[in-house]
């Protein structure tokens, strides 16, 4: 891989991983939330989570740009407050991403979650643990392989991130230039289709990493809850 | 620690609405599959929402959370945690409870102490049992429900696992609440008696009074038919320390005169104080012996040849493998 590309991968996984980072525990009390079958207003949270999956990511980009752009009504008050931009950061970027993989995020964690049997965390309430104590040393722990299989699954998809992230965040090397942002540049390009396949292929590998390794931490997890 | 309550709830057509009271000791929750046990067991731990009123020695507990509510309940299927070993299920109960048991000194007693590393999921139905029994109890809670924790045993570990739970209250003092819906594992365990049947309360008091009444016989398949009598009253064929033995009727042989030169090792001399004959040509021959009332079953043919009639004296013979 040449310098440039490695920059390219370097960006895509900090965008990625910053991602995955702050959407992760907004996804995980979602996901256990929508998991509880009495807890009310459950279809209309359901139907707001899978918006961004729904919607073009390209309106997503401009939804966030609208609101966190630099004179939008919540990107002006952290400009402000503390001086942060979003639009046109790697931290946008992030941002972007974050949006658009929360409803697979909350899907795949949703369905660990309610892969647990509820009734281990009634057993759990009679031995004195208390709602918190009962999600966090019953439900984490037994839903933990999956949201870990879940997370690295997200992981691959976000590295793939492009409408909603081209247009909150532009394609800025070194900042917000991701893998499939590079790849739509070089086609811009007359002469760029080799490099373009290079890209393609680094990106490839390494949404197939992410989908073996998921698979594998889902299958040790089966095999130890077996015992 | 006495338990009261007197609570009511809806589930689909089905409703419960049961009042009765649990003394300090073992209480059995005697009911046909159906009647509402489990559920009841729900309600008063706190799992399902009822109605009405529960206490333990006179505090009300019906509207606090299950985890303050101090009931413990072990569940007919066990529900270890499985991502924790033996050792973590019990740490687990332990770590939360108001009073510590040492860990090692409760799996010596349920023997358990060589499966403590090991993780949940392959371990065997009596091991299960064992360890859910003992994760309970580490809980310390104030009562102890138990769902039919000895429905995935079968003979022999059946009856071990009874003695143990026998064992385990008399050592541990925790007052205790057994659903079942047998009657000879009601009658091993238990001192007092809770008859549940479509969702009520239908007889409730001293194990032997209540199950010498009518409609508490009504509730038992016409072979469960039979009286309880105190373990110690009974020479048992198996060594084993249980309250009392359900005596069926059908295994319960009359004799007019004292038998001599037989085989039986358990021989009862009463006085009859009721003859019932039934729809299938049989005659309940209730007996008041010194150990308490037995019911037999015998033919009308021979009743009518023994002279059977109120007031006489009999001698009732039973086989060892009955008790």
């Amino acid at each position: 891989m040449s310098p440039v590309e490695m920059q390219i991968l370097a960006t895509s996984f900090a965008v990625a991983s910053r991602a995955l980072l702050w959407s992760l525990p907004f996804a995980i009390a979602m996901a256990f939330f929508l998991s509880r079958p009495q807890m009310p207003g459950r279809i209309i949270l359901d139907g707001l989570t899978h918006l961004p999956v729904i919607l073009p990511p390209v309106l997503v980009g401009l939804v966030l740009l609208i609101v966190f752009g630099r004179r939008g009504p919540v990107g002006g008050l952290l400009d402000q407050m503390f001086g942060i931009h979003l639009a046109f950061t790697t931290a946008g970027a992030a941002l972007a991403t974050a949006v658009m993989t929360f409803p697979l995020l909350v899907r795949s964690i949703r369905l660990a979650f309610e892969a647990t049997d509820a009734r281990l965390l009634e057993a759990a309430a009679v031995l004195r643990a208390g709602p918190w104590d009962r999600f966090l040393s019953i439900a984490l722990p037994l839903a933990g392989p999956g949201i870990l299989a879940g997370t690295v699954t997200a992981f691959a998809a976000a590295m793939g991130e492009f409408g909603a992230v081209i247009t909150f965040a532009a394609h800025i090397p070194g900042q917000t230039q991701t893998l499939p942002l590079a790849i739509y540049a070089v086609l811009q390009e007359p002469g760029g289709e080799a490099e373009a396949v290079r890209l393609a292929l680094i990106s490839f590998t390494v949404a197939m990493c992410g989908l073996v390794a998921a698979e594998f931490l889902q299958r040790r997890a089966r095999k130890r809850l077996a015992g | 620690m006495t338990l009261e309550a007197d609570i009511a709830l809806r589930q689909g057509n089905f409703m419960l609405d049961a009042r009765f009271t649990a003394p300090d000791g073992i209480t059995a929750l005697f009911g046909p599959s159906g009647s509402g046990k489990s559920t009841l067991l729900s309600a008063l731990a706190g799992l399902k929402a009822a109605s009405g009123r529960i206490t333990l020695n006179g505090a009300s507990c019906g509207q606090i959370k299950p985890h303050r509510r101090g009931f413990g309940l072990v569940f007919q299927d066990a529900r270890l945690f499985p991502h924790l070993t033996v050792r973590g299920n019990l740490a687990y109960a332990s770590r939360r409870a108001p009073a510590r048991f040492e860990i090692a000194e409760v799996a010596g007693f349920f023997d358990i102490a060589n499966l403590l590393d090991r993780p949940v999921g392959n371990l065997s139905g009596g091991e299960k049992s064992r360890v859910a029994l003992a994760r309970a109890l580490v809980a310390a809670p104030d009562f102890l429900l138990l769902d039919e924790p000895f429905a995935a045993l079968d003979g022999a570990r059946r009856r071990a696992f009874l003695q143990v739970l026998r064992t385990a209250h008399q050592r541990y003092r925790i007052p205790m609440l057994v659903v079942t819906h047998n009657i000879d594992d009601a009658a091993a365990l238990a001192s007092h008696l809770v008859a549940l049947a479509d969702g009520k309360v239908v007889a409730q008091g001293a194990f032997a009074d209540v199950a010498r009444r009518p409609d508490f016989q009504a509730l038992l398949d016409r072979r469960d038919i039979g009286a309880v009598l105190p373990a110690s009253a009974l020479r048992s064929a198996k060594d084993e320390m249980v309250q009392g033995l359900w005596l069926r009727a059908d295994h319960v042989l009359l004799a007019a005169r004292r038998p001599e030169a037989i085989s039986a090792r358990n021989i009862l001399e009463g006085r009859i104080t009721g003859l019932r004959s039934e729809d299938d040509g049989s005659v309940l021959a209730e007996l008041e012996t010194q150990a308490g009332p037995l019911l037999a079953r015998v033919t009308a043919e021979a009743a009518r040849e023994l002279k059977l009639a109120s007031g006489k004296t009999a001698w009732a013979v039973i086989k060892a493998h009955a008790v």
